[in-house]
Formats: C-alpha cells, sequence, structure tokens
C-alpha cells in the first residue's frame, strides 16, 4: 500500500467519524484505528515492486517456499511469485512455475534460486529474464521472452552466466 | 519428428579462489536437453574467463577455475542425468498448455511463401481458434543475403505478409502482435551473404 493510499484512507474515516453521533468514543477511536492502519501496513508482505505477479506455482512437493521481502512464505499451487522473490526447497522438497512468457522452471531439492529481473511486455517491447542460481539443481524451459529477445535472457551461477536461445537445459550449482 | 536420444550436457566447475586444499572444488554443471518438440536450442556459457557456447547433444563443459573459460564439451549419460536432476525433472510444469509456434519459409529475397509453408495455414488456424488464442505473435526474419536495413524491410514485409494472410482467414488482428528482426537472428548460424532457406522464415506462435 503507498502512504498516499493510508492517508486517504484516514482521511476518510476521520469524516465518518466527524459524521458520528457519539463524543466519547471519538477520541479513543481515531488513534486506535490509525494504528491499526499502520500496523497493517508494516505487518503486511507486498511486494517491492507492486506491478504484477510474473510468475504461478505450477507444481510443489515437500518443502518449498518463497521468501519475499523478508517473510518466508510456504508454497502452494497457484501462489503468485514476484520480482525480486528468492525460491527455497528443502531436503525432499521441488517446486516447478511458470512465468506470464510461459518459461517453465523448476527446482530440486536444496535449491535456492533468486529471480532478480523479469519484464514481459512485448507490445512495448519490453523483455528481461534474469535469474540468479545459488545452489542446488534447476530445469529451465525457455519462453516467449527467448524467442522475441533472446539477448535478454540469462541464467546465472556463481561463476557462470548462460546466455540462453530457444531451449531447456538444467543446472546443478554446489553452493554453501 | 526426431528425438535426440542422447543430451548435451555442460559441466560447469568452480574452483573457489578461497577455499581451502582439504575441500573438494565446488563445481557447477549445466545440461543442455531437447525442448518437449524435439528441438534442440543454443546456450552459451560465460565465465571471467571466456566463453563456450552449446549446440550439439550430449556434451558437456565444465569450469574449473574462475578465470578460466568453461572446457571443452564431453558426453553426459542419461543415467547421471537422471540421478542429478531427476527431482527439478519431474517438478517442470505440464507442457499442455504452453505456447506452440510454427515456421513458415519464404522464396529467396521474396515474401512469397514456399508452397510446403502455404499448407500450413489451416494447421495453424485451427490452432489459434481451439485454443481461442488471444496473444499470436507474427515475427519475421531472413537469412545474411543483404545489408541490415534491406533485411529489416523485408523482415517486416515477411511478417505482414503472414499477418495479413491470417486476418483475411478470419483472425482477429487485435489479437496479432508483428515484430521483425532482419539478419540479426538466423536460426542457422551461416557466414554473412550465404544464402540459407531455413533463416528466411517468420515464426508463429500461438498461446
Amino acid at each position: 500500500m503507498s502512504t498516499g493510499l493510508i492517508l486517504a484512507k484516514i482521511a476518510r474515516i476521520k469524516d465518518v467519524m466527524e459524521g458520528c453521533e457519539m463524543k466519547h468514543g471519538k477520541k479513543l477511536v481515531l488513534p486506535l484505528v490509525i494504528i491499526f492502519l499502520l500496523l497493517s501496513l508494516i505487518g503486511g508482505v507486498s511486494p517491492a515492486d507492486a506491478s504484477s505477479p510474473i510468475a504461478t506455482v505450477n507444481k510443489a512437493s515437500g518443502v518449498a517456499t518463497i521468501v519475499r521481502q523478508g517473510q518466508t512464505i510456504p508454497v502452494a499451487i497457484g501462489l503468485q511469485i514476484w520480482e525480486k522473490d528468492t525460491i527455497r526447497t528443502g531436503r525432499d522438497g521441488s517446486i516447478g512455475v511458470v512465468f506470464s512468457d510461459d518459461t517453465f522452471l523448476s527446482l530440486g531439492p536444496e535449491s535456492v534460486l533468486v529471480i532478480d529481473e523479469f519484464v514481459f511486455a512485448p507490445k512495448q517491447g519490453k523483455f528481461s529474464i534474469v535469474i540468479r542460481m545459488l545452489k542446488g539443481t534447476a530445469a529451465y524451459l525457455s519462453g516467449i521472452i527467448s524467442k522475441l529477445a533472446p539477448e535478454s535472457a540469462h541464467f546465472k551461477t556463481p561463476t557462470a552466466s548462460v546466455g540462453i536461445r530457444g531451449t531447456k537445459f538444467v543446472a546443478k550449482v554446489e553452493g554453501d | 519428428m526426431k528425438l535426440w536420444s542422447t543430451f548435451l550436457a555442460v559441466w560447469i566447475f568452480l574452483c573457489l579462489l578461497t577455499a581451502c586444499g582439504a575441500h573438494r572444488p565446488k563445481r557447477d554443471l549445466i545440461v543442455l536437453l531437447p525442448d518437449p518438440d524435439g528441438k534442440v536450442g543454443v546456450v552459451t556459457v560465460i565465465t571471467n574467463g571466456g566463453s563456450q557456447t552449446l549446440d550439439k547433444p550430449g556434451v558437456a563443459t565444465e569450469v574449473q577455475d574462475l578465470s578460466k573459460p568453461p572446457m571443452a564439451p564431453k558426453p553426459i549419460g542419461e543415467n547421471e542425468i537422471t540421478n542429478v536432476f531427476g527431482p527439478a525433472l519431474i517438478a517442470q510444469p505440464d507442457p499442455a498448455g504452453r505456447f506452440i509456434s510454427f515456421l513458415l519459409y519464404f522464396e529467396h529475397d521474396s515474401a512469397k511463401l514456399t508452397n510446403e509453408s502455404k499448407k500450413m495455414f489451416p494447421e495453424i488456424l485451427m490452432t489459434i481458434k481451439d485454443r481461442k488464442s488471444n496473444e499470436v505473435y507474427v515475427v519475421g526474419h531472413t537469412d545474411l543475403v543483404g545489408t541490415e536495413t534491406y533485411n529489416i524491410g523485408l523482415s517486416s514485409t515477411r511478417a505482414n505478409h503472414v499477418r495479413d494472410f491470417l486476418v483475411s482467414s478470419g483472425i482477429k488482428p487485435g489479437i496479432l502482435v508483428v515484430s521483425f528482426y532482419g539478419k540479426t537472428r538466423p536460426l542457422v548460424p551461416t557466414e554473412n551473404e550465404v544464402p540459407e532457406p531455413r533463416n528466411r522464415r517468420v515464426e508463429v506462435i500461438v498461446r
């Protein structure tokens, strides 16, 4: 939620309060409402880029989580993924996600991977997919970004950058 | 469609510069596989020291040192692929809903489709209708004969010719997104000025 939206919400509640018959309760309720709104802002897990989700979980098994702005979210089929998310799997975990350009990405157990960038806006000619793998095993099947702008698709490991041109590959990274 | 039975593999080994002698050097491994429809793409692996391009099945490259290029390709067996990557591969999403792409080819220096390619239109139209698709990409290309500028124009003419045909066959214009890349994206790499029929193409991608 943006600050502007919260201020607008506070203003509206104030208006409501002013129209309210009860005078005693008014002095206590408004500060409590403001505190509540501020707490819900702080406690929220809204993504850093509030535009739109970029991928959806299609398969999941065992322990798999998304880490978003310091918050850990357990994975379920249908869960939406946002830019900057970290995907992690446990000892018996695995996960498969579909991006909005039909790129398929899956992880095996004990894996960690970060989605640094994802932009798919064909009508504006904007394309980018940058994935950074820190450890584990992954399988990647390229989507429409690789068809329309192959130079903008990058898969990074700690040692190397993999340029992708319309392809399917698997990667294993021995991290810490 | 032929399915490659061997897989292309890239081994990337990382020898951490700070690693103690007693520890096995960490390694990165990348394996190139055929697409669900059997085609094999291209992967370029780049380290600080250089790069290795993989475009054939059944080979692997290994990085032993960050400052050196990835090693020359070596074969990897299917058993090893299954052992190492089995869980990741099983977790791959179901390809059923994925886009389908068609390649249409053209006569030299022309926006005239080859006869074989003309026969593909019924299938393309049926695919768009069956899927109730509202997102179809029409992407034009040329081979490396001619200048960059000339080929930008030619690839645009080709893509728009295909687009016009689809529209006149009843496809809503709003679902078609046309783009063109001249000679900059050959499917089959060639030297400059080398004619190559497989590069004279329009790709139709149906979501």
